[in-house]
């Protein structure tokens, strides 16, 4: 086990032991991380970071590989492009938690902000509490569970992939649409919760693009000649 | 960018007032990387015998002397009785006996040349200048003001020029006691200036964020409560803001509907805490549980001592 302690290195410096212990060390512990930025960033390999306090904008961004695991709070975007590997926080997320995120889990164990998995491409992020105002914003691929409420315009302008929610919903955003929810789903998704400690079930909804916002349909110069 | 705090000790430290300067101190210091072209304070609530505080301030740093005769002399003819003053490096701070409106004594004190009120108020004062928090500790002896609350701002300019005037907080000329700390840019602001204008209000700079600080005392001044007046400026001001509100007795909150700048709250039973980021909330919370809150679109939060 390798331990860093935060308090007085740069975020740079911080990043860059985490890089060398992670090639030959499997278990890495920081500690006094303040809600600084930019800690735990940039690791392309598997490993197992624990961070001992809370993480302030990008903590655990640009990842690929590796295990985070944050006893306490994060920042803004929490796990940003996320390409695989599982974060989880304890506490709250800050807004767009799971900016772009490719693949992997990211679960939050409270509450996550506005924006939750915007511009999401893959991958999972589990939100054990609410989530804020924009949640899956422009969402290409992936799945967002959230188990308690989400705020207004949820799933606004998504292209794919899904959001369930297991609370209430403040309002659907432009072209999201409420769709039935399968028992396997339902099954599969608690068994998703159980696996990360919680106990409820709540009967989720399930919400999709209506895909009546975009349309490819216009034809490009070389297709117009095939047709 | 740019980077707000506030805190306010509900039940009083010991007598009344608490250390409101250092805390404000280190929580701009740990939001220093989102602004450093100024930094600015209002602090709140210590005990005066006078009337007033009156904060200004001189470009012609070496004419101070001259310039604080003529406001001592320009605080007599509106019917003041100037009690203490400090003068350092073009800023000064004066306390004043003064039982008159206070926008005669504004417009009294704004005849003189080069002098520009950075506050007037009955219990708050407004320190700004270039630099970084700990910059202007050194130079203001920001950590040794007492007081029930305040708040204060880290600049990274977008709209207006960079100088100590067009820092935060602005104070709303001519209202006691109203200041305003803001981030984000207001996209109706020539709009609701000239409005503001044509009602009689005057502005002291050509930033947004003074607009706010008007907006609100004016609707103060209607005898709104601060809570009401915030919930209306989430329709009446257009573009982002996150901004803190402080007053006699009261702080607050807005956050625009777009959730578009940061803010997160932390609170015990005897004090509240805002920033920008949750680092400058640890820098005067040592509890690791204590939990933090982030406000939401369209979210409005007040406090009074």
């Amino acid at each position: 086990m390798v331990r860093i302690d935060a308090k007085n290195l740069s975020a740079t410096e911080i990043n860059r032991r985490i890089k060398d212990a992670a090639s030959s060390a499997d278990e890495i512990k920081v500690v006094n991380p303040q809600a600084r930025h930019n800690i735990a960033v940039g690791v392309l390999q598997p490993c197992n970071i624990t961070i001992e306090g809370s993480v302030g904008y990008y903590g655990a961004s640009l990842m690929d590989g590796p295990e985070v695991h944050i006893d306490g709070n994060a920042g803004w975007a929490l796990g940003e492009n996320l390409m695989s590997g599982k974060i989880t926080v304890t506490k709250d997320a800050g807004a767009s938690v799971a900016a772009s995120m490719r693949g992997g889990e990211i679960v939050v164990g409270r509450n996550a902000g506005a924006r939750a998995g915007i511009s999401m491409k893959g991958g999972t992020l589990l939100i054990g509490g609410n989530a804020g105002f924009l949640t899956g914003f422009m969402m290409q691929k992936g799945r967002i569970v959230v188990c308690g409420d989400v705020g207004d315009a949820v799933g606004d302008s998504m292209y794919e992939g899904v959001i369930y929610v297991g609370g209430e919903i403040g309002s659907l955003g432009t072209d999201a649409k409420v769709e039935p929810v399968s028992e396997g789903e339902l099954i599969e998704l608690w068994a998703l919760l159980e696996q990360h400690g919680i106990e409820d079930k709540p009967r989720f909804r399930k919400i999709v693009s209506e895909k009546k916002l975009y349309h490819f349909d216009k034809l490009e110069r070389l297709e117009m000649s095939a047709v | 960018m740019c980077g707000i705090s506030g805190i306010m000790y509900m039940n009083g430290g010991r007598n009344g007032v608490a250390n409101v300067g250092s805390d404000l101190v280190k929580m701009l210091d740990a939001l220093a990387h989102r602004g450093r072209d100024s930094t600015g304070f209002t602090v709140v609530g210590e005990q005066l015998d006078e009337d007033l505080i009156v904060r200004l301030w001189t470009e012609d740093a070496e004419a101070a002397k001259d310039v604080l005769e003529r406001v001592e002399e320009a605080i007599g003819r509106a019917g003041g009785v100037v009690v203490t003053t400090r003068s350092w490096g073009g800023f000064f701070r004066l306390t004043v006996n003064y039982e008159g409106e206070v926008s005669r004594l504004a417009e009294t004190l704004m005849t003189i040349d080069d002098v520009v009120i950075h506050s007037i108020g009955e219990a708050s004062e407004v320190v700004k200048d270039v630099g970084v928090a700990s910059d202007m500790d050194r130079d203001h002896h920001i950590g040794l003001m007492r007081g029930t609350h305040g708040i204060g701002h880290v600049r990274m300019a977008t709209e207006s020029k960079v100088d100590i005037t067009h820092s935060h907080p602005f104070w709303a000329y001519p209202f006691t006691d109203v200041t305003v700390v803001h981030n984000g840019q207001l996209t109706n602001y020539h709009k609701l200036k000239r409005h503001y204008q044509s009602m009689g209000h005057r502005f002291l700079t050509g930033n947004d964020s003074e607009l706010i600080a008007v907006y609100l005392a004016d609707k103060l001044a209607e005898g709104d409560s601060l809570e009401s007046v915030l919930t209306q400026s989430l329709d009446d001001l257009d573009g982002t803001f996150t901004y803190l509100v402080s007053t006699k007795t009261g702080m607050g909150v807005a956050k625009d509907r777009w959730a578009a700048k940061p803010l997160v709250t932390m609170q015990t039973d005897d004090v509240v805490a805002v920033a920008s980021e949750e680092i400058a909330l640890r820098s005067v919370f040592t509890d690791e549980e204590l939990d933090r809150v982030e406000p939401q679109e369209n979210e409005v939060l007040t406090w009074s001592v």
